[in-house]
């Protein structure tokens, strides 16, 4: 197809706190098995699109780890395939980019080069599996300079942009704010694409101009200058911006029609494959409505809830409403309600913990309970 | 063609029709039959390959190549795409007016001498693609140097009234030097059997192929021609004696118990030991769902699946659906089958992307090894049906 990919893998409107100390939120865990940028990467493999760009900023170990030469998205290619920018310290600035649009002109030689005349630019916070290649389509068609990816929620913060429309998808309006949570509007998802051309004069003109923020300082300030063009995503598109919006996600897996559109729609979602053996049930398991990746050994209760690799869940363990990560150890007869645990965490046999719906409690990588 | 030098190179014997399993190998040949909730039996071979450090491997194919062609390919999934070496798919080919079919495992084997020959091994280990087990053949090599043997045999203890099935060894007191090999025996006079696994120092093995090739009395085979021969020229034949679990999945009773052993946690097969792997070659399928209706004791199951009704004491691969009110029970149902609400599957293999109808009755309670139900690929099982025990159905 006729366009590249930017994934930012991190991005500072994010506050995923304990679950990002130790990687970006680009290889946040998700889906039993998933890094959130498995989705980006799929949706971009899925759509003809191979030639992709990943900007780390920080914390990126992980991120490395995850891709390492894109083979399990057959982006290992000669010719374009998978590129990660880790941050570099320019020479005038001392100090590695502030925003988008100092990432990106530290960056625009890669994009000057490429011979796509599209770019997409995405966050790697958002669980959705779209076809890339429509947008393109309807892009050419309308003659649009720039496409903001947009869909249908209710909650908002003050790191979501609110999008007004008229009545050809044109944008009228832009506005950060959590005043309006509750409601259902129009929510920019943190995607675009825009012509090649274009996105080059306009990150070199803003940065000329000390301009930091692309959603604002692009965004917001041109809306009215450009032909900007709401494209509405009608499938389930998952936004993870906080710990609340990642449990809530992770929740809904458990419908049957979102996994459906997530994982399947428009092409299956690519992940780094890691060769566990399949899951094994003991005579003591009982599990309802959950979601089981490989390598588990389970001989505990299970319900309503999402367990990664290699999870061990011991004899009268009673996990419900909770999110384990890779490689826990749960062990005899705890119980966990309304908990996320990050990778390798232990938790001692009898061992009971609980959160709420709206405030899961979080273990962080790596600790024992 | 220049390439660097291996001490040792692997040659995957995996030619073999696999006429036992029925169905099951009417269109893949038999080291490409599914095993063990993700994998293929082949993948127990090429993963103890690259475990013991090899990384030099020739796999000989004849019956039904494509799949297991296409499975193997560039080898990425054991890590043996490699740039010298790696793994290499050898079928039976034309040399200038002749080219045949492989005769028999030792002409396989001679019809490859020049692949090989480019990697000028020191010891050649010939391997084959059909049994289930874990082993470190870099043990066995140590054995072989250390015996400063010509040929290594590995062996396995089975019970004596087996041992007509397999070849047997004879070996001197106190030692491992064989004195006698029997290839199936009527009266065994020993129960180490051979496992068809051997090391041949390169050198020797090859002039023992030509010179078979040579006699057209001979079946060309290991077995009963270039073993007995060695014995009789008076080499150094050692055995090589293996204690882990090890299974031909020749018949499809064996090939049902050994995916049963995975459920056994005493059985001595362990998939889930991270110190010595089964690569795979796997699409990254999500989770599998269990549902509020669903209950699953002593299983295997894989990604993607989708499961609400009861299963127990089965292994079950990815992407399969077990509807509402569906019961499997010791069975092995393979990857994207569905179980309609209601049906009852019992002692059954169910080969890859068949349909079974809504309340048909499979299988049933296993009295003898023959009473194992199997229903091939792509079937679709009309709703209601009954199968009996014991049957096997062609697939479409």
């Amino acid at each position: 197809m006729n366009a590249m990919g930017i994934i930012f893998a991190s991005d500072r409107e994010v506050k995923l706190n304990e679950l990002t100390i130790h990687r970006t939120t680009a290889s946040l865990p998700f889906g039993g098995r998933y890094r959130l940028i498995d989705f980006a990467l799929s949706n971009f493999v899925n759509s003809g699109i191979t030639r992709i760009g990943i900007i780390a900023k920080n914390n990126y170990n992980s991120l490395m780890d995850h891709i390492r030469m894109g083979r399990d998205w057959d982006l290992n290619r000669k010719n374009s395939g998978i590129m990660v920018f880790p941050p570099f310290v320019r020479a005038t600035s001392q100090e590695v980019y502030k925003g988008k649009i100092e990432a990106l002109y530290t960056n625009l030689s890669y994009i000057k080069e490429a011979k796509e005349d599209y770019v997409f630019i995405v966050n790697s916070n958002i669980a959705a599996n779209i076809d890339f290649e429509a947008a393109v389509e309807k892009m050419e068609e309308k003659q649009a300079d720039l496409l903001v990816f947009t869909a249908r929620m209710t909650y908002a913060n003050s790191r979501r942009a609110i999008i007004s429309t008229d009545e050809n998808d044109r944008i009228t309006d832009v506005l950060f704010s959590d005043a309006f949570n509750g409601e259902e509007h129009l929510v920019g998802i943190n995607a675009y694409v825009i012509r090649r051309d274009l996105l080059c004069f306009l990150i070199e003109t803003a940065y000329a101009r000390s301009l930091v923020d692309w959603e604002k300082d692009v965004l917001q300030a041109q809306y009215k200058n450009m032909h900007m063009l709401s494209y509405e995503i009608k499938e389930h598109v998952a936004m993870i911006d906080d710990i609340k919006s990642y449990f809530k996600a992770s929740m809904d897996l458990l419908d049957k029609n979102v996994r459906e559109e997530l994982f399947h729609k428009n092409g299956n979602v690519l992940t780094k494959v890691k060769d566990s053996s399949p899951t094994t049930y003991g005579e003591n398991a009982v599990i309802k409505n959950s979601l089981i990746a490989d390598g588990c050994v389970i001989d505990g209760v299970v319900e309503n809830s999402i367990l990664f690799r290699g999870v061990k869940v011991g004899k009268g363990a009673h996990i419900s409403n909770s999110i384990v990560m890779e490689h826990a150890d749960i062990g005899e007869g705890a119980k966990l309600s309304y908990v996320i645990t990050d990778k390798k965490v232990t938790v001692s046999p009898n061992c009971s913990l609980s959160g709420f719906a709206t405030y899961p409690i979080v273990i962080v990588k790596g600790k024992t309970v | 063609m220049i390439t660097h030098k291996k001490e040792c190179v692997a040659m995957l014997l995996a030619g073999g029709q696999g006429t036992r399993l029925g169905v099951l190998t009417r269109d893949v040949a038999k080291p490409a039959v599914p095993f063990g909730g993700k994998y293929r039996i082949i993948d127990f071979t090429l993963s103890n390959c690259i475990n013991s450090g090899i990384d030099t491997i020739g796999v000989l194919t004849q019956y039904q190549p494509f799949e297991l062609n296409n499975y193997i390919g560039n080898g990425q999934p054991w890590d043996l795409d490699r740039i010298n070496g790696g793994v290499f798919v050898l079928p039976p080919y034309v040399r200038g007016k002749t080219g045949e079919w492989y005769k028999g495992t030792a002409n396989a084997i001679y019809q490859n001498i020049k692949f090989v020959d480019n990697y000028n091994p020191d010891y050649v280990l010939v391997l084959s693609g059909d049994h289930i087990y874990k082993m470190d053949y870099d043990k066995m090599l140590d054995a072989h140097k250390a015996e400063n043997a010509d040929c290594t045999i590995a062996v396995i203890d089975v019970p004596l009234e087996e041992a007509s099935r397999f070849g047997i060894m004879k070996t001197e007191d106190g030692g491992n030097r064989i004195t006698e090999f029997f290839e199936k025996p009527k009266n065994p006079v020993s129960t180490k059997a051979s496992m068809g696994i051997y090391i041949f120092n390169w050198k020797m093995l090859r002039e023992y192929l030509i010179a078979d090739e040579e006699d057209k009395n001979s079946d060309n085979d290991f077995g009963k021609n270039i073993i007995p021969r060695m014995l009789g020229d008076g080499k150094r034949m050692y055995a090589y004696g293996f204690s882990g679990y090890w299974k031909d999945v020749g018949t499809i009773h064996s090939l049902w118990q050994a995916n049963m052993d995975l459920l056994d946690s005493n059985s001595g097969i362990n998939l889930a030991d991270g110190k010595w792997k089964i690569y795979a070659r796997n699409n990254a399928f999500p989770p599998h769902h269990i549902g509020e209706s669903a209950c699953v004791k002593k299983s295997i199951i894989s990604e993607g699946g989708d499961i609400n009704g009861d299963v127990s004491e089965s292994v079950i691969f990815q992407n399969v659906t077990v509807k509402k009110g569906a019961v499997v029970e010791h069975s092995v149902i393979m990857p994207g089958v569905v179980i309609e609400e209601g049906a009852k599957v019992h002692h059954a293999i169910i080969a890859q992307n068949t349909i079974i109808g809504r309340d048909s009755v499979i299988g049933g309670e296993l009295t003898s090894e023959d009473d194992i139900t199997v229903i091939g690929a792509n079937a679709c099982i009309p709703d209601g049906t009954e199968i009996e025990k014991g049957v096997m159905l062609e697939g479409r």
